[in-house]
């Protein structure tokens, strides 16, 4: 616990609100309340909630778009309208809010431009990132003409054009088939492990279970539950076995060994697999049987 | 981190979107369509008197009116609707996670918008010229009439007003003399009374008696090649409601050069042109035009009348292309000024509010010249002939704002090439340079200025 609070905060939030205003300035929805938020170097933060808890509002004063009505707010230490910070941070926002006259190359080369990114590096990085996010056979196609994963892949690619220290994600594995949201996943981690600091917005909770260090569960403008992703789950005084099925008679024995020790009958239920599971294997199988 | 280098490149990157994102959407296409079909089909719609310079003056006029509006309406809506449908459809905010400052996306916005005039006037230049050119070459008029035109249009001449019958040093010491003898008006000193002197002698050359002569001298400051007329436009008043025909000869001598007598029948209150030949004008230094008059029974007083100016002479001053080349750059920064009204105003405010603002200024602007004439009137309308001017308290209100308005749009309507373009008169590079200054440098650079401090508090969510 203690060398966690020693280890550096890229995010810190304290009291941070939000209220939206009508025309008249008169306060119309406090989308986020108050809220304390500590994101550290190298670890994946889940920002969970409902529609309209306020997690979008809340990228949003990060990314220095939404300033807010009050508390403090302070990113990789600086504050989140300075134009310098944002040569750190990655962002995929919950749409792909992409110029659809574009193709994905001249649309990665636009933002590597507004980077400063010139010469090979910046031609190689973008071969790189759309080789990356599978679209290699799409580069020279229009966004307009994409479907809403490929749409995805791109703003994804966008995210991670500058190799950023901070990478903020909103929604990221909407749209997404599985496999591809697996390698966003496995993506991910690998970029957690470089050291790079991963804020994800969202609400698939499997995903975010997958991958998460640590969460904190939005509701109504408040975190209503915060912390590592294994103190939320476990529950201290019960246990899950997987074992290769016995015979019937071992399984009594030790069931009943159990219940003389425990007072309750142990559940049994077979392990099934998951549609996950099935789904991979199959078009995994396929597309290695056409390659 | 905030190297310039890496500012101009993202300026540089922005605007280039700006403009492919014309060119995809097929903007830039379907709006060369229209500018062709346009500039092409106008003439042949309007044919004018059907005359080569009727012909002419309709391809320099029209044309050349209809593509500035095109291009006013297009660059306001790429400029405003453009940039609030961006911030709409929240494509800007991505743009603006990533490191761009807002003035450099305004910036690149801008030039990209320019860009896409520049291009657009370039074409228009263009197919002006041509299509000069061809109704030149493919008229069935006579060698004389083409050249006539020729040397109308095809031609850009400078104005020069006469000489001022006595110098300023003359006037003073006249003044001086007066003064000292007494005989000046109580209270005006020998600057007072040699400014009013050459003011009498300017008016006193527009009349001209029964039997009198007036005589202008103009100064030909770059002596002429002789290739080219010189243009001589006035027109004769009389003191009488009659309308009869004066006869009147010109005598029109070179310094040290040339002489010669064009006798001319003008009728009052009608535009005359007097055309003098460019071997006459040849190399001399100043150019000498006296205008008798031969019916001397007649009683009448007659003026010559130029809008209350002294005759001009025209003479020929550069090449046509290059004038229209600098008429056009004009236009650009004119249209330079509007894409940053419609920035600004599509930076602030939601798009059909913004499109409303931008359209409702630009309304404002193309009625600069009625804006003029209320403020240096005071009337909305010409009044009958003696009818008093009654204003109600809301009329001084609405006449103070138009007075107000009529400041920030008196350079644009001075500005403004059209004019000049029609009659063949030269632009000159100063011109320009004002039109620069005037246009970009303070009207572009205030609406940029106002743009980007409040587009820089705006919060985009
Ligand atoms: N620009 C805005 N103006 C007014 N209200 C807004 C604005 N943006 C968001 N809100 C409100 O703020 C609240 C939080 O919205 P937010 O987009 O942060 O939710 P979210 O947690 O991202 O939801 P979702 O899961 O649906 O994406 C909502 O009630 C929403 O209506
Ligand atoms: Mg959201």
């Amino acid at each position: 616990m203690n060398d966690e609070k020693n280890m550096e905060c890229v995010i810190e939030a304290r009291g941070l609100t939000k209220v939206f205003r009508d025309f008249w300035g008169r306060p119309k929805v406090r989308a986020v309340n108050g809220i304390n938020l500590d994101v550290r170097r190298g670890e994946i933060f889940g920002l969970l909630g409902p529609n309209g808890s306020g997690k979008s509002t809340t990228i949003k004063m990060i990314l220095g778009l939404l300033h807010p009505t009050s508390g403090q707010l302070s990113v990789l230490g600086e504050s989140p309208r300075s134009v310098s910070v944002k040569t750190r941070i990655g962002f995929m926002p919950e749409e792909s809010y992409l110029y659809k006259y574009l193709t994905a190359d001249e649309i990665l080369n636009f933002y590597a431009n507004l980077y400063g990114m010139s010469g090979p590096h910046k031609i190689e990085r973008v071969n790189a990132l759309i080789e990356q996010v599978g679209l290699s056979k799409a580069r020279d196609r229009r966004i307009g003409e994409f479907s809403k994963g490929m749409a995805r892949r791109i703003g994804l690619a966008q995210a991670l054009l500058n190799d950023p220290d901070l990478i903020l994600l909103d929604e990221p594995t909407s749209g997404l088939d599985p496999i591809a949201c697996r390698e966003v996943k496995d993506l991910l981690l690998a970029l957690a492990r470089q050291g790079k600091t991963i804020l994800i917005c969202s609400h698939h909770l499997s995903d975010m279970q997958d991958i998460c260090s640590r969460v904190a569960i939005l509701l109504q403008g408040e975190v209503c539950a915060t912390g590592s992703v294994q103190e939320l789950l476990a529950t201290p005084d019960t246990l899950k076995l997987t074992l290769q099925a016995p015979s019937q008679t071992t399984l009594t024995a030790v069931l009943d060994l159990l219940e003389r020790d425990t007072g309750t009958r142990p559940q049994v239920d077979h392990t099934g697999r998951t549609l996950e599971s099935v789904y991979i294997e199959k078009v995994s199988q396929k597309k290695s049987a056409s390659s | 981190m905030n190297h310039p280098q890496k500012s101009l490149m993202r300026i540089a990157a922005l605007a280039g979107l700006t403009l492919r994102d014309a060119v995809r959407s097929r903007l830039l296409i379907s709006l060369g369509a229209i500018l062709v079909i346009g500039l092409i089909g106008l003439p042949l719609l309007i044919s004018g008197d059907n005359t080569l310079t009727g012909r002419l003056q309709v391809i320099l006029n029209y044309t050349l009116r209809f593509a500035i509006t095109m291009l006013s309406i297009v660059t306001l809506w790429t400029a405003c609707g453009g940039v609030s449908s961006e911030i709409q459809d929240r494509r800007l905010y991505l743009v603006l996670t990533k490191p761009v400052h807002r003035h450099e996306l305004w910036l690149g916005k801008w030039l990209g918008i320019v860009a896409l005039n520049a291009l657009l006037l370039t074409l228009t230049g263009l197919i002006i010229g041509v299509m000069t050119w061809h109704t030149l070459l493919t008229s069935p008029e006579s060698a004389t009439a083409k050249r006539q035109a020729r040397e109308q249009f095809l031609l850009a001449r400078q104005a020069l007003l006469p000489e001022s019958p006595i110098s300023r040093d003359q006037a003073l010491s006249s003044a001086g003399a007066l003064v000292k003898s007494g005989r000046a008006p109580a209270g005006m000193d020998a600057v007072q009374v040699a400014t009013e002197l050459m003011k009498e002698l300017k008016n006193a050359r527009f009349v001209i008696a029964p039997t009198g002569t007036v005589r202008f001298v103009y100064h030909l400051s770059t002596p002429c090649t002789g290739f080219h007329d010189g243009i001589l436009n006035y027109k004769i008043e009389s003191s009488r409601p009659e309308r009869n025909p004066i006869h009147a000869i010109w005598d029109i001598q070179a310094a040290g050069g040339m002489a010669l007598h064009l006798t001319v029948t003008n009728y009052p209150g009608l535009p005359n042109r007097l055309l003098i030949p460019g071997s006459v004008m040849q190399g001399a230094p100043s150019l000498t035009l006296s205008y008798h008059r031969l019916d001397r029974s007649s009683p009448a007083t007659l003026f010559m009348a130029q809008n209350g100016q002294e005759p001009e002479l025209l003479i020929p001053s550069g090449s046509w292309a290059m004038n229209l080349s600098r008429g056009l750059f004009m236009i650009l920064c004119r249209l330079a000024f509007l894409s940053a009204l419609g920035l600004t105003a599509g930076c602030l405010l939601s798009t059909p509010v913004a499109v409303f603002v931008a359209f409702f200024v630009m309304v404002l602007l193309t009625m600069s010249g009625y804006v003029e004439s209320v403020a240096t009137s005071g009337a909305f309308y010409t009044p009958h002939e003696g009818a008093a001017l009654s204003q109600t308290w809301l009329d001084k209100i609405i006449l103070g704002q138009f007075k107000g308005l009529n400041r920030v749009t008196q350079p644009l309507l001075r500005l403004d090439p059209v004019p000049l373009l029609e009659e063949g008169r030269r632009i000159s590079w100063l011109l320009t340079a004002h039109a620069v200054a005037w246009l970009v440098g303070l009207y572009t650079a205030v609406t940029a200025l106002i743009g980007i401090l409040l587009f820089n508090r705006r919060e985009l969510g």
